[in-house]
C-alpha cells in the first residue's frame, strides 16, 4: 500500500548523468611541483602548534609526503615611544610585537593535489595567522640546452701557429 | 618587571567594593600569559600590511557596539578576521527581550557589512549578570 510513501528523494528519472559541476577533467599535462613550502606566521605559539598538527594530519590523509617541519626563530619588533603626550622626554614606553614562524615543506606534488591541499588548509587558517606559499616547479630542460654546445658546433680544423 | 608607577590598563586597588572582570583585572604584561587578544588579525605580524586600517576599524566597531547595546555589554567585544569575514563575539547581560536583541543583531550585521563591504557575523552569548573575577 503506497498511500503515504513520499516520492520526494527517489530517483524517478535516472536518465540524468551524475556529473559534479565543480569537478573538471582536462587533458593537459599536469604541472609537477618538487617542493611546496608553507610558511605560517602568528603571534601565538600554541595556535601555530595546533595548526601544524592539523596541516600534517591533512597531508598524511591525502597521501602527501612531508619533507620536514621546522620552526624558524621568532622575530621581535620593539618600539620605544614617549610615554606622555606633551613633554617628559626621559619617560618612555616600550612595546614589542612577536612573530612566531612555522615552516612546512611538502615533497613531490601534482598541481591538482596542491590545489586541493592548499584550498583545504587555507580555508581553515585560524584568525590572526598568515601564510605564505612557495611552489618549486619541475620543468623539462629546454631543447637548446639539452646537448652541450661544443658537440653541436661544426668541427674546426686546427691550424698550426708558428711562433 | 614594570615599575609600580605605571598606570596603563590597570584598575587600581580600592576599598573592595568595585567589581572587576577577568579582562580588566589583568595588566597588559599578562597578554599571552594569562590574557588573550581582543582583536585577532594579521596586520601586526612582521612584513604584513594593514595594521593601521585594522586599528581604526577596531576602534569604530567597539564604539558602535557600545552604542547599539547600551548598558548590556558585559565585557569587551572580541573581533576575529578570517579572510574578509569579520566575526564579532559579544557577551551580553539579559536586559532586553530576545525579539529586540534579534532586531539589533540583524541591524548591526547588515549595516556593518554594507559599510565595510565584507560579510559580518555576530556571535552572541547572554549571561545573567556581569561575570566578576574579583572585587578591588
Amino acid at each position: 500500500n503506497l498511500m503515504g510513501v513520499r516520492l520526494a528523494g527517489s530517483h524517478v528519472d535516472t536518465q540524468e548523468s551524475k556529473t559534479n559541476p565543480l569537478v573538471s577533467i582536462s587533458d593537459e599535462p599536469e604541472i609537477l611541483y618538487k617542493r611546496l613550502s608553507l610558511l605560517v606566521k602568528g603571534h601565538d605559539k600554541a595556535v601555530l602548534d595546533s595548526y601544524e598538527y592539523f596541516a600534517v594530519l591533512a597531508a598524511k590523509e591525502l597521501g602527501i609526503s612531508v619533507e620536514k617541519v621546522h620552526k624558524p626563530p621568532k622575530k621581535i619588533e620593539r618600539l620605544t615611544l614617549l610615554k606622555s603626550v606633551h613633554i617628559y622626554k626621559k619617560h618612555r614606553v616600550q612595546y614589542e610585537m612577536r612573530t612566531h614562524y612555522m615552516c612546512l615543506e611538502l615533497k613531490y606534488l601534482t598541481s591538482s593535489t596542491a590545489a586541493v591541499y592548499l584550498e583545504y588548509v587555507q580555508r581553515n587558517l585560524p584568525e590572526g595567522v598568515a601564510m605564505e606559499v612557495k611552489k618549486t616547479k619541475i620543468e623539462k630542460i629546454p631543447e637548446h640546452i639539452q646537448e652541450p654546445v661544443w658537440d653541436t658546433l661544426p668541427q674546426v680544423e686546427e691550424t698550426e701557429v708558428k711562433s | 618587571p614594570p615599575s609600580p608607577q605605571t598606570r596603563a590598563a590597570r584598575v587600581r586597588v580600592g576599598k573592595g567594593d568595585k567589581p572587576v572582570t577577568y579582562e580588566q583585572a589583568h595588566a597588559p604584561h599578562y597578554i599571552a600569559h594569562r590574557k588573550g587578544w581582543l582583536s585577532l588579525h594579521t596586520g601586526n605580524l612582521a612584513e604584513e600590511p594593514g595594521a593601521a586600517e585594522r586599528a581604526v576599524e577596531d576602534a569604530f566597531l567597539r564604539r558602535f557596539f557600545y552604542g547599539t547595546f547600551p548598558g548590556i555589554l558585559a565585557d569587551e567585544i572580541v573581533l576575529k578576521r578570517r579572510a574578509n569575514l569579520l566575526v564579532v563575539c559579544l557577551v551580553l547581560a539579559r536586559g532586553l527581550p530576545p525579539s529586540k536583541l534579534y532586531f539589533l543583531v540583524g541591524y548591526a550585521e547588515t549595516l556593518l557589512s554594507h559599510f565595510y563591504k565584507c560579510p559580518v557575523r555576530l556571535e552572541l552569548q547572554t549571561v545573567p549578570a556581569k561575570v566578576v573575577y574579583k572585587y578591588l
